[in-house]
């Protein structure tokens, strides 16, 4: 068994086989809420995963940044003392889709990259993640097709698991994934090249049902080339309701704020918590000054991180993976297909050259 | 993740959503995909003020005043110490000395349980709800016309209206679920008149933005009025209404362009509006605080009834409290029985007298605003507070806290020490709506369930439980098991009869049924305000967006209260230039009640003529400028277009 490796697992041994997998990890997974909602969360049994889910709005991006995360605790005073926190646990994210396998890869190199973030690393260290394939796009926001973050992974992922009708393909990406699969072994049966051939009859049927579409190379060139006159941001900026969704709600974003809580017992808890760059104190400098001083400057700052060249270069890849979530979670439609479009739009409009007016000789 | 939801307690929208608790913290929290309201959606309040309902410095404890200090109490002390404090007022000087606040913030059950505490236990007929101070005004206008103290319509239906006419309102910073329906009907054609005497954010949606000057909005809706009945733009069932006739009657001998006037919109802007409203069925009318806290707000509410009557289409109030439906829905006014009926008709007090085994009085007790001042004359000796900061949402903090002063007992109940807490002789730690269990009636008359994710902080209670302990010690049972209540409430008020916990546990919940009622137009009359010539400026009164009521979570929320590091009045620079004042420099704001100090920046959103002072946190409000005295119509008071001026500060 090694890196590379593909296998067969029977639909009827699924349920023995994440058994197996959650003796040694915690086992996070679609789960049924109230009323058909569906959100990633521990899960006691396998039986409990929902595995044919459509929209699930919480990323599980939560459980490598969870969104408020005590990070030590002190006291102050004469005794002053530091307390950490217990190790995070072993967890398998079973039935996360290929869009937030590559925005948690995103969120690894950029808190591993430049500055060690051991809170994040000591949570991405322990985590195995169990994608699977959309053989079909599972809601219609879904656009992973124009950000090759989806629907199915060439590499980034631990385990990848496609769905051939009675069985799965399953598809060892790393050592982690490797690992992982030990536990689980005996169930597993040797791949044969039908299965693969209708594995690739699948990712190819997937590409052609997306009803979302994203112009990100055209994103990527206006905003790069800072071709977006402040006009058309400001414009977007004014239907804005300020929520943080958008941010939020990305598996990529990984802006966070820190704040001290006291407890009652005197002591004081470290916590860090998801902020958002559509906040104006977000950027706003002890002096007073805000170099993003309106809505506009402040959305256009949240696409220059999701689609400019500089972020590329340092990230390895653009900052959007196509999940769809801000088109769902916004308040108005200042998602990402839908800003490039009205950007393109708007370009159009105000690039145009303007009629000469009749008194001008 | 808790399995189930709970209902947002920030605005009335009631939205439904996940949290997923760790000890006594939100660990983490997610909209509901699937709720008809929130559709996978939150605005900045539910995603960021969650967690400050369980700040570290929530009340743990009861307190009791000991000369300058509160100090803390065991339940059995303060408990007793509030019955013998009750039973001494009520036998020195009458039941009718005691008074009691609830707020629109408590769950139905608790505002329920509450009225049948005061009328029944307590015996006095002062009982009443903090939306006295918000929205109020609307429930007597809308009983005489539309014959419903509610919206007719929900949030879809918003979304598919043809035109829209938005009064007052800052929907889109306040109540972003509306405001994300108005955007949506837009893109579907929708075309919306808003009026507002300043340009709020709904301008990009608006196909017509009326800017009429502060206080003048009763002008130029009678002139709207007017031109869709003079033009036949009615609906052809609208003559069959009640009170067409006295309506058309009542604006015969004027013409549209003496009824605007001076008003800041003209005749052809009324035509307009009159023009786009008739030809875009189906119509739905929006109105806020920007109306229900303005003088005369009763006659305005009224009008715009009328409006939409004429035109074959709905109203919807847009209310402040997150459950100000459902508490005037259980009688939280006090000239109402639980289900909107007014007290004065006899056999629903007949009726009620049964339920509650007691007496009630024909005629109705005081209202918030008049319980406040008769504290300062001394009629009202003892007062208590469920669920609001009364020091900073009544009229000019300053006179409030000298009338609360002169108390002999107040009880306030809060989840944090408030300012109007800490001149309390009684705090009662109240746990907030992560903590409990009950229904919520949002916007749309949607009954939803409430539920206990938290373990109530410290020894903290649910109201419900307080009044219930309360009670027991005065001689009365009423239950603290929300369930029990919600079954009471099912059975008495005809509304609610479908309610139950176990309906809701398939169901995100329905809007309660509105079948049966009867629609009258009626006539109002304009009169337009004096000037006063020491306070040449009108006040245009707001919330900065990421405030909340009166700011006691917001301002707890470090994402929210980071916004605005410093609080600002907005004036035209025009009207700055002609004052001598200076954009950036700090200016007093005063009216003949009150006084503030706020730094001057200039806007174009301004008019001429008006400044806006926007509510900021940590209390620094409008509120200041305003008198304690009521509109003698609609018995609420006035925070909107009082009479100014402004200064350069000393």
């Amino acid at each position: 068994m090694k890196v590379g490796d593909t296998y067969i697992l029977a639909k009827t041994d699924l349920p023995m086989f994440f058994a197996a997998i959650g003796h040694e990890m915690r086992l996070i997974a679609p789960r049924a809420f109230f009323g058909g909602d569906v959100i990633f969360d521990i899960v006691e049994s396998p039986k409990e995963i929902v595995w044919n889910y459509g929209h699930d709005i919480y990323p599980p991006k939560r459980f490598l940044l969870p969104h408020y995360e005590d990070m030590f605790r002190y006291t102050t005073g004469d005794d002053v003392r530091i307390e950490p926190l217990p190790a995070p646990p072993k967890q398998a994210i079973v039935g996360i889709r290929s869009c937030d396998v590559s925005a948690i890869r995103f969120q690894e190199r950029f808190f591993g990259d430049q500055i060690d973030d051991p809170y994040y690393r000591a949570r991405s260290e322990n985590t195995v993640l169990f994608s699977i394939v959309c053989n079909k796009p599972p809601k219609r926001e879904c656009f992973c097709i124009c950000c090759d973050s989806g629907p199915y992974l060439e590499s980034g992922f631990d385990v990848q698991l496609t769905d051939l009708g009675d069985r799965y393909l399953y598809e060892i990406g790393s050592e982690k994934g490797e690992q992982a699969t030990q536990l689980g072994a005996f169930m597993l049966k040797p791949a044969e090249p039908k299965d693969t051939a209708e594995r690739k009859r699948i990712e190819l049927q997937a590409d052609s049902l997306f009803q979302t579409v994203a112009y990100m190379a055209k994103a990527i060139m206006f905003v790069s080339e800072d071709q977006v006159p402040a006009q058309v941001w400001e414009e977007l900026g004014s239907t804005c309701f300020r929520c943080g969704a958008c941010t939020n709600l990305c598996p990529v974003c990984t802006c966070f704020t820190v704040e001290d809580r006291p407890e009652p017992n005197g002591c004081f808890t470290r916590c860090r918590s998801w902020d958002s760059c559509q906040f104006s104190g977000f950027t706003r400098e002890a002096s007073g000054h805000n170099p993003r001083p309106t809505f506009g400057t402040r959305v256009q700052r949240r696409f220059y991180h999701k689609a400019s060249y500089q972020y590329i270069l340092r990230d390895g890849r653009h900052g959007c993976v196509g999940c769809g979530r801000c088109v769902s979670a916004c308040l108005t439609k200042l998602d990402l297909p839908s800003v490039v479009k009205r950007i393109r739009r708007a370009m159009h409009k105000y690039l145009q050259p303007q009629p000469a007016s009749p008194n001008s000789s | 993740m808790v399995d189930k939801p709970t209902i947002c307690g920030f605005c009335s929208c009631g939205c439904a959503l996940y949290v997923e608790p760790a000890g006594s913290r939100v660990a983490a929290l997610c909209p509901s995909t699937n709720h008809p309201v929130s559709t996978g959606r939150l605005c900045f309040k539910g995603w960021n003020a969650i967690p400050g309902l369980m700040g570290a410095d929530r009340l743990r404890a009861p307190l009791i005043r000991k000369g300058e200090s509160l100090e803390s109490v065991s339940w059995d002390e303060a408990l007793s110490y509030a019955a013998s404090n009750l039973k001494r007022i009520i036998s020195t000087s009458g039941s009718n000395s005691v008074g009691v606040i609830g707020s629109g913030k408590l769950t139905n059950e608790e505002c329920y349980s509450l009225v049948k505490f005061a009328r029944q236990v307590i015996g006095t007929p002062n009982i009443d709800g903090t939306s006295r101070f918000y929205d109020a005004s609307m429930v007597p206008a809308l009983l005489e016309t539309i014959g419903l103290a509610a919206s007719q319509v929900d949030l879809d239906s918003v979304a598919r209206a043809g035109s829209m006419l938005v009064v007052g309102a800052n929907v889109m910073e306040q109540l972003a679920h509306v405001g994300s329906r108005i955007q949506d009907a837009v893109e579907f054609g929708c075309k919306v008149v808003a009026a507002d005497p300043r340009v709020s954010r709904i301008a990009p949606q608006a196909s017509l933005f009326l800017h009429p000057i502060p206080g003048a909005d009763l002008i130029w809706l009678r002139a709207l009025l007017k031109t869709i009945i003079d033009n036949g733009l009615y609906v052809e069932t609208a003559t069959e209404i009640a009170g067409f006739n006295d309506l058309r009657d009542s604006l015969k001998d004027v013409s549209v362009k003496q009824l605007v006037g001076e008003c800041g919109v003209d005749a052809e802007e009324v035509r307009q509006a009159a023009e786009i409203l008739s030809n875009n069925p189906p119509v739905v009318v929006m109105f806020g605080l920007g109306v229900l806290q303005q003088a005369g707000a009763s006659d305005l509410v009224k009008a715009l009834a009328n409006v939409a009557m004429l035109l074959g289409g709905s109203v919807m109030p847009l209310r402040g409290q997150n459950n100000a439906q459902g508490a005037c829905d259980m009688g939280l006014a006090t000239e109402y029985l639980p289900g909107c009926v007014p007290i004065s008709d006899e056999q629903a007090r007949q009726r009620w007298e049964s339920v509650w085994n007691c007496k009630l009085t024909e005629t109705p007790g005081m209202n918030a605003a008049e319980m406040i001042r008769a504290c300062a004359s001394g009629d009202i000796k003892a007062l208590m507070v469920f669920g609001d900061n009364l020091v900073l949402s009544a009229p000019n903090s300053e006179s409030a806290v000298a009338a609360l002063e002169k108390l002999e007992f107040l009880v306030v109940s809060e989840l944090y020490l408030t300012e109007t807490a800490q001149i309390a002789n009684l705090v009662l730690p109240a746990c907030s709506f992560l903590e409990k269990d009950g229904t919520f009636t949002n916007i749309e008359r949607r009954v939803q369930r409430v539920r206990k994710i938290f373990e109530p902080i410290g020894d903290s209670k649910s109201d419900l439980a307080i009044i219930s302990l309360i009670s027991r010690l005065l001689g009365f049972e009423l239950s603290d098991d929300p369930e029990t209540v919600t079954r009471e409430i099912s059975l008495n008020i005809p509304q609610y009869s479908e309610v139950s916990y176990l309906s809701l546990e398939s169901d995100w919940g329905k809007p309660w049924p509105i079948d049966g009622v009867k629609a009258a137009m009626c006539p109002v009359e304009s009169i337009l305000q004096a000037e006063d010539p020491d306070y040449p400026l009108r006040l245009i009164s707001s919330r900065i967006h990421y405030h909340q009521q009166t700011g006691t979570i917001c301002a707890r929320t470090s994402i929210l209260a980071r916004e605005y590091p410093e609080s600002f009045a907005e004036m035209n620079e025009r009207e700055a230039e002609k004052r001598g004042l200076k954009a950036g420099r700090h200016v007093t704001i005063s009216s003949k009640f009150g006084s503030l100090t706020r730094m001057l920046i200039l806007s174009d959103a301004v008019p001429e003529g008006c400044v806006h002072v926007p509510h900021f946190f940590g209390g620094d409000s409008s509120n200041m400028l305003a008198s304690q005295e009521c509109d003698s119509k609609s018995k609420t008071p006035v925070y909107k277009a009082i009479a100014v001026k402004v200064e350069a500060a000393k």
